[in-house]
């Protein structure tokens, strides 16, 4: 970095503060005027309020939808947590056909969510499966499997061979290695893989419309919110989501740091 | 504990990865009680060995056989071996205790002892303060040792070191040789350990096994491979050596003559069966140390030769010469190594000289 002259230097600052600006400052606007009301369709920015953020609480559309999005969010995790360590211990162990599957498990993440969600809904009505939050979950689980997937068979290749066989060198059984050894040094990938698995189950929209049936969602709320008007309370739950999406990254990206780097700075 | 007794015998066993062959036939047997030491250039199988002894790879062909019995077929946790890993491999989420107490704790020690235990394995590798350390907040000779307790601690027949020391700095490294070997007298368990480099084996081990391409090429003591080494590899892998090619002649009690470009050489056969019944004729080389090479006085009366002093190196405790012989004083390059003088050496680059060595200095070995 010193070897770059100083002029250099600022005008890569420069840019960098314009980009972030550009990209984020639209984030700031429904954070900043949902503590304000709307009369008559402007912003009023005489008096500062938290007006928006009682209504909120007091609309038990919402607060059901909340509900919805929290039940999702969890049996996602677990099923996801679950079968993307799985899956990835399964790859890991190089028996056959992993490549095709690992195809498989990125494919419903990679194809716009409206192909996977059709696609969903299709096969749900061919097995006779009514839409229910089941469904929802599942379709959730089948979108958020490959980062879970890919999350935590990053950690297992990193994990050096030989410490499983140094336990099976020392007289562990192969439960023992995997409960006292494998799993231990995945739990963190594991946890880091969940928080984004539930942040991408919380902020779903696309597969959630086609396949959900009665319940909505917070984000399927929200839009239909949005189709009937804007009102300040979209402000306080636009700004709500996003807190709680940036504190999710924020803990992901504490856990995804590898163990090793993490007890030597304490 | 019986140094004459074998703890472990390998028959004809041979490696192979898919169809690429890595060991080839080695036979070896490990005495009781033994530190035994397995040397050879990076690629030449030691690894392998190791991991066939330990479980961690299946044989191809031939057997292992533990006091006699064939366990060939014994599953990793089941043998009574621990292994010292080239990376330590040591748990990073459990703690020093935790690491050195895995293997009792898996076999379901009760808590007291396996503490016990796991306190008398740290005071023997001199790490008692450390027990409720990372692995990430040790150095490299911490962790060492540490890889070390955690593998006596289930008091196994037999000791696996892989190259356990390569990682460490020199100061480091000798330390640690020491070390090793005081333990290894303290608690008179058999080790096998892997190196790759010579010196360290010369001051380690009771034997040696000299392994190249996938083949032992000799088992003795130090001194017997420095001294008697079966063939040229050996010759020039172990120590520094002087080989000069030639064609046997005759035998004369335990002396064997060999022509070479020096002239009619003397060296002795002692001990070595099969260089007393090798035909007249026979591609060799004489093999002599630069200790050995000296210059020549009037008591010299065989392998006499003159050369030429090509290079002068000190090398602190003694002085090197590189020198130039045989035909025009070309074809051959020799070492000579005497004890340096701090009035420094009377030999000059480019001198000519007399050099000679005595005949039961010498040894052969067939080409
Ligand atoms: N898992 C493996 N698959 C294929 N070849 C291997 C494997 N492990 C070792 N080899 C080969 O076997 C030979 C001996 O290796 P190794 O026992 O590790 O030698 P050393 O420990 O003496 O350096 C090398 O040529 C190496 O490339
Ligand atoms: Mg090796």
């Amino acid at each position: 970095m010193t070897a770059l002259p100083r002029l250099s230097t600022v005008f890569l600052a420069a840019i960098t503060t314009l980009v972030a600006v550009l990209l984020y400052s639209p984030l700031a606007v429904p954070i900043v005027s949902s503590f304000f009301t709307i009369a008559h369709g402007n912003v009023d920015w005489s008096s500062p309020t938290l007006a928006t953020y009682v209504a909120l609480a007091e609309n038990h559309d919402i607060l059901a939808a909340l509900r919805t999005t929290l039940i999702v969010g969890v049996c996602t995790v677990i099923l996801s947590v679950v079968s993307g360590t799985l899956l990835a211990l399964y790859y890991h162990s190089r028996r056959s056909g992993r490549t095709l599957l690992q195809f498989i498990i990125f494919l419903p993440f990679l194809m716009p969510p409206i192909i996977s969600g059709l696609a969903l809904l299709i096969f749900f009505r061919e097995i006779g499966l009514e839409r229910s939050l089941l469904t929802v979950v599942i379709g959730h689980t089948v979108f958020v499997l490959a980062i879970v997937y890919r999350t935590v068979l990053m950690r297992l290749q990193s994990m050096s061979r030989t410490l499983v066989e140094a336990s099976y060198d020392l007289g562990a059984t192969g439960w023992q290695t995997f409960w006292r050894i494998v799993l231990p040094n995945l739990s963190s990938a594991m946890v880091g893989g969940a928080i984004l698995a539930f942040a991408l189950s919380f902020d779903e929209t696309m597969i959630t419309i086609l396949v959900t049936g009665t319940q909505s969602t917070l984000p399927v709320r929200l839009w239909a919110m949005m189709r009937l008007g804007f009102s300040p309370d979209i402000n306080a739950l636009v700004a709500l989501i996003l807190m709680f999406t940036v504190l999710l990254c924020v803990l992901a990206a504490r856990f995804l740091i590898p163990r090793q780097v993490a007890t030597e700075r304490t | 504990m019986n140094q004459n007794t074998d703890l472990l015998t390998l028959r004809s066993v041979s490696k192979s990865y898919g169809t690429v062959p890595v060991l080839h036939d080695i036979d070896l047997s490990i005495k009781d009680g033994e530190f035994l030491t397995v040397l050879g250039p990076s690629g030449s199988g030691k690894t392998t060995v190791l991991r066939l002894i330990g479980g961690l790879e299946p044989l191809t062909s031939g057997e292992i056989r533990l006091d006699g019995q064939d366990i060939s077929r014994m599953p990793i946790n089941r043998r009574p071996f621990n292994t010292v890993f080239q990376d330590y491999a040591l748990f990073p989420h459990l703690t020093v205790s935790g690491n050195v107490g895995y293997g009792l704790s898996v076999r379901h020690v009760p808590r007291k002892e396996i503490a016990r235990r796991v306190a008398e394995a740290l005071e023997l590798v001199q790490l008692g303060r450390f027990t409720d350390r990372f692995p990430a907040q040790l150095s490299g000779g911490q962790r060492q040792r540490v890889a070390l307790a955690r593998a006596l601690i289930c008091q196994p027949r037999l000791i696996l070191l892989d190259e356990p020391l390569a990682a460490l700095d020199l100061e480091l490294r000798r330390q640690m040789q020491e070390f090793l070997k005081s333990i290894q007298r303290e608690i008179k368990t058999t080790f096998l350990f892997v190196t790759h480099d010579q010196e360290e084996a010369i001051g380690m081990a009771d034997r040696i096994c000299v392994m190249q391409a996938g083949h032992i090429r000799q088992l003795g003591t130090p001194h017997e491979l420095y001294y008697k080494p079966n063939c040229e590899f050996v010759a020039r892998f172990f120590g520094e050596n002087n080989l000069v090619a030639g064609k046997l002649g005759s035998v004369q009690g335990e002396l064997r003559s060999i022509e070479t470009a020096l002239g009619r050489l003397v060296c002795s056969i002692r001990d070595q069966p099969h260089l007393k019944t090798a035909t007249d004729g026979a591609s060799a080389f004489a093999a002599f140390r630069p200790e050995a090479l000296h210059l020549a006085d009037a008591k010299d009366t065989e392998n006499r030769f003159s050369g030429t002093i090509a290079d002068m190196a000190f090398a602190g405790s003694s002085t090197v010469a590189t020198i130039t012989a045989g035909a025009d004083h070309a074809g051959q390059r020799l070492r000579l190594r005497m004890p340096s003088r701090v009035d420094g050496s009377t030999l000059k680059s480019g001198a000519t000289i007399s050099l000679a060595f005595a005949p039961h200095e010498g040894h052969l070995v067939l080409a």
